[in-house]
């Protein structure tokens, strides 16, 4: 058992530890927290230096490595700004990944080399305004029409949805499926084609440098050249997606939460009340303790999980642990952060308020805390 | 072209607060965060961008502990082809004579058209590795360079003077030259780098292997022998102005409209 | 009876300050190991400058050869070489300068004499030089014993010692050139004057200095408006003009300009030496730096121990408020 990052892990650490601190700015974070833009110069910056696109093979111009590298990368951006470091780790996120996994050669040139360059960005749109967290039934159709799909709907909360180039959609391809999770697939679809509409949310709580937004489709005309995979099996595509994706959010939270207990932690060396530094206060000090062993437990359960998935041993309830900890632990740590700081935490110019508002999203995304528990107790029950 | 860059693994300590450790000597390294010299990353840089405009290759040489060898990573990942460390116990102590030395006894058996260092390091500030290693090298050398031109055997060289000024001066090579900083802009690291050097070796040789003696390195090697660091006595103490940014402000407002400056 | 050589140091027809602090200092310590002070001018037609010096030194050795018109290590390296063993100074000084840094390790080397680097004080216990110097940007200094010689080198920081005329004619000695070839293997070409900036930050009333702690380009706009407020222009230290965000018209510091302004308030400058040489005698300085132990608060009258991204944009409101 070794509980070490090795040498190689420790200069990945090292390289974009030293990029964040250079590049995201406590005034650019507090900038795109205002304007809620997506950065897209440090995103492009940040992808020619390989940050972007860690666990992409080679041959599609990634790095080639696995998730739990990815993870210190995506843990190391959060540290640093919890939103400018969201916005960055999920620029490409799931396309590569699916087309990788069921994309044809073809679908994996086209679009996976630009995706790993940062020259695109890309959105996943499973979420209806109807159904959440509950994908087993979409409200958006595909219908086939010669040699082409014909889709209308809406999607709700898709990370990146204005910005992106290349969107991957769940649809309905088969109304009368049962059970209807049976009858879904998933499409690529280029922006701007006719028919396809994004709308920027503004005023999410956190990470708002990471845009979100809604898709209106509507007579959408797909080639039949952009399925992904086989047809109706996109509800298990997508499954397989969230395993992935809620170890990075996992390692999201431990970098927020790191970075807020870093900077409650400096700050309780240099704050003075009654005449000494406030960690000379038990009530302060113990608080940083219990920061700091929530993050540690979350921060081996993350890396657990993403040890197990680059084994190709994909533990739904690692991964879950992870998520559901982490996701709290990131709460915990920000809200004492905050309250580290006293009256000042409660300012933005302060930051640990931007962490606490960003690290809710962890809790959220990619399937809620009590989607991560519904699946804990669902597979011990099998077990035990 | 064959560039050799000679770097340190330093403290950076330009933004941490430094404290004097039990001996009295040195200063305490917890806590610190160690990485390349600050010149020696700009002389890194220069090398590298010498290498991808005319070939050749670039070799990085520490001397120092088995922990240097971070340092040395990020030269491959930025760029270096190889790297050397020169680790031996009997190395400690050694000042910046005795580590020109080390470095001279080494270089003299490989081949380069060119050697780079910092002009300093921002530890110990000594200001004289680059010519003191040309003088045992027997090759001309050159301080503070802040631009690098090549023509026909030799190196034109712009030096930093004081008050802005520069003066351009022309050594033959193979030369030492020691970088001043801002002569280029050092590159960040990238995961492709990260993976290159991955695969490169660190060269490891000891006090026996580059043919010196005991005597020639280390505190009996050296010319300076620390008796003991303090923290400067100020020659005044300014009037430290507490509260928050407002009080703060207000109380140095006050302070500008009494002299008139406002 | 041996004696402790001073280098001059000149540029332009100009003999640099350096000179005239290394003479007091050598002076002061001559007098205390019995020996002579002897200061050394290289130099092409530069007796008047021998004139001067000979005012600070007993004595002057005074080279003069159409090779040492301007400052060349290894003209001035065969040249000191040979003095110095024919004389065996107990001690030589160097300015620990541009030309020094040049000179004074490759000189020691080839002379195998032990040499200490940007001493700001020196004293020598018994036979045995002891040297003070700092460490880590000024923020500590060591005190260090040279390695016994018979005769030790030394460059010296600018501004160390203050210079004091004593009341001396010292007589000048006229040594011949040993250079008969021409040196081969370095050529002083020319000087390079930066190109000329915009502003003059010598003659401004009222500077913003800013450091290291100013992080990233994009604060820029937000210290200029704090500059523009106060009515002042923006200055900077060193790591400012290395990342481009300044010209280099705009360094305060040995290796940029000297300036004495009314008002210098330093914004996350630490404070070393050779920024600090540039700026301390400004008739009021305000410093804001994060770390309370940073040297620049033992050269301001006042200090801020804060973030100055919340300083300044507050001073600058404040400044506003005020004018109306």
């Amino acid at each position: 058992m070794n509980f070490e990052l090795n040498e190689e892990q420790k200069e990945i650490k090292r390289a974009v530890r030293e990029f964040c601190e250079k590049e995201f700015t406590p005034e650019l974070a507090l900038e795109f927290d205002e304007k809620e833009e997506f950065p897209m110069a440090l995103y492009k910056k940040a992808a020619k230096l390989g940050f972007t696109s860690m666990r992409l093979p080679e041959e599609y111009g990634g790095q080639g490595y696995g998730l739990l590298e990815d993870c210190i990368v995506v843990e190391e951006v959060c540290r640093v700004d919890p939103g400018l470091g969201v916005a960055v780790s999920l620029g490409n996120l799931m396309v590569p990944d699916i087309l990788l996994k069921h994309g044809t050669e073809e679908q994996r040139k086209k679009y996976i080399p630009p995706l790993a360059r940062g020259e695109a960005i890309s959105a996943a749109a499973f979420s209806e305004p109807e159904h959440g967290s509950d994908i087993t039934r979409m409200d958006t159709t595909a219908v086939k029409s010669g040699n082409e799909w014909v889709v209308n709907g809406s999607k709700e909360f898709i990370t990146n949805a204005p910005v992106a180039d290349t969107f991957i959609v769940l649809c309905q391809t088969d109304p009368n499926a049962t059970p209807s999770h049976k009858g879904q697939s998933i499409f690529l679809m280029e922006k701007e084609t006719p028919g396809m509409e994004a709308t920027k949310l503004k005023r999410k709580m956190g990470i708002k440098p990471c845009i979100t937004g809604s898709l209106a489709l509507s007579d959408v005309k797909v080639p039949k050249s952009n399925l992904v995979g086989e047809l109706n099996k996109g509800f298990y595509y997508a499954l397989e997606l969230f395993n992935e994706t809620r170890i990075a959010v996992a390692a999201q939270a431990v970098g927020m939460s790191q970075g807020a207990f870093e900077r409650a932690f400096q700050y309780a060396k240099t704050r003075k009340q009654f005449g000494s530094p406030i960690i000379k206060f038990q009530g302060v000090s113990f608080k940083l303790a219990d920061m700091a062993i929530k993050i540690e437990a979350a921060r081996m359960l993350t890396r657990k999980a993403a040890w197990l998935f680059d084994q190709g041993r994909l533990d739904p309830t690692a991964t879950s642990m992870a998520k559901a900890f982490a996701g709290r632990a990131a709460m915990e740590v920000t809200d004492e952060a905050i309250q580290v700081y006293g009256g000042y935490g409660y300012l933005a110019d302060y930051h640990v308020e931007r962490f606490h508002r960003c690290a809710k999203i962890t809790e959220i995304y990619e399937g809620t805390t009590e989607m991560q528990k519904l699946t804990i107790i669902n597979r011990l029950m099998k077990t035990m | 072209m064959d560039i050799i860059v000679c770097v340190k693994h330093v403290p950076e300590t330009a933004e941490a607060e430094i404290k004097i450790d039990a001996t009295g000597k040195a200063i305490e390294k917890t806590g610190l965060v160690f990485d390349i010299n600050e010149w020696d990353d700009y002389a890194l840089e220069e090398a590298v961008r010498i290498k991808e405009k005319s070939g050749g290759t670039v070799t990085a040489i520490t001397v120092g502990p088995e922990d240097t060898d971070s340092t040395l990573r990020k030269c491959l990942a930025r760029g270096a082809d190889k790297a050397m460390r020169l680790t031996d116990p009997k190395f400690q102590g050694s000042d910046s004579y005795a580590i020109a030395k080390i470095l001279q006894s080494t270089i003299k058996g490989l081949s380069f058209d060119l050697i780079l260092t910092g002009a300093l390091a921002g530890d110990d500030g000594y200001t004289m590795v680059g010519p003191i290693l040309a003088e045992l090298l027997g090759i001309q050398h050159a301080t503070m360079v802040k631009k690098i031109e090549f023509d026909d055997g030799v190196a034109k060289v712009n030096r930093e003077l004081e008050g802005g000024l520069e003066e351009k001066t022309e050594v033959k090579m193979p030369a030492v030259l020691s970088i001043q900083t801002g002569i280029n802009e050092p590159r960040y690291v990238s995961i492709m780098g990260i993976r290159k050097a991955m695969k490169k070796e660190i060269k490891v040789l000891g006090l026996a292997d580059i043919g010196l003696s005991e005597s020639e390195v280390g505190e009996t090697g050296s010319w300076i022998k620390v008796e003991k660091i303090f923290v400067p006595p100020a020659e005044k103490q300014a009037e430290f102005i507490k509260g928050s940014p407002e009080e703060v402000t207000t109380k140095i407002a006050e302070i500008l409209k009494s002299r008139g400056l406002i | 009876m041996t004696e402790i050589f001073v280098l001059a140091e000149h540029r332009q027809g100009q003999i640099r300050d350096i000179t005239f602090e290394m003479l007091t200092k050598g002076k002061e310590l001559a007098e205390k190991t019995n020996t002579d002070l002897t200061a050394v001018l290289l130099g092409k037609d530069v007796k008047e400058h021998a004139k001067t010096i000979s005012e600070y030194a007993k004595k002057v050795f005074l080279v003069e050869d159409a090779k040492l018109e301007n400052f060349n290590s290894e003209a001035y390296q065969k040249v000191l070489s040979n003095l110095t063993k024919e004389h065996k100074p107990l001690l030589t000084m160097i300015g620990h300068t541009s030309f020094g840094v040049d000179l004074a390790p490759s000189l020691a080397a080839a002379l195998k004499l032990p040499l200490a680097t940007d001493c700001i004080d020196l004293a020598f216990e018994g036979e045995t030089l002891v040297i003070t110097r700092q460490m880590y940007g000024g923020k500590v200094n060591v005190k260090a014993k040279v390695r016994k010689s018979e005769s030790y080198i030394v460059t010296v920081r600018q501004a160390a010692f203050a210079a004091q005329k004593p009341n001396i004619s010292g007589e000048t000695m006229e040594v011949s050139s040993p250079l008969t070839e021409e040196t081969t293997e370095k050529r002083f070409i020319e000087y390079v004057s930066p190109p000329p900036g915009g502003v003059d930050i010598t003659a401004a009333e009222v500077l913003v200095g800013i450091g290291r702690g100013i992080k990233d380009e994009s604060n820029m706009p937000m210290v200029e408006e704090l500059a523009k407020a106060l009515g002042g222009v923006l200055a900077c230290s060193r790591p400012i003009v290395d990342k481009g965000w300044l010209s280099t018209d705009r360094q305060v510091g040995s290796s940029g300009k000297t300036v004495k302004p009314k008002l210098y308030i330093a914004l996350g400058i630490s404070g070393a030496f050779q920024h600090v040489l540039g700026m301390k005698n400004s008739d009021l300085i305000i410093a804001v730096n994060k770390d309370s132990n940073a040297p620049i608060f033992s050269f301001a009258d006042y200090g801020v121990v804060d973030d100055l991204f919340k300083i300044a944009p507050a001073l600058k409101d404040k400044i506003q408020e005020l004018k109306g």
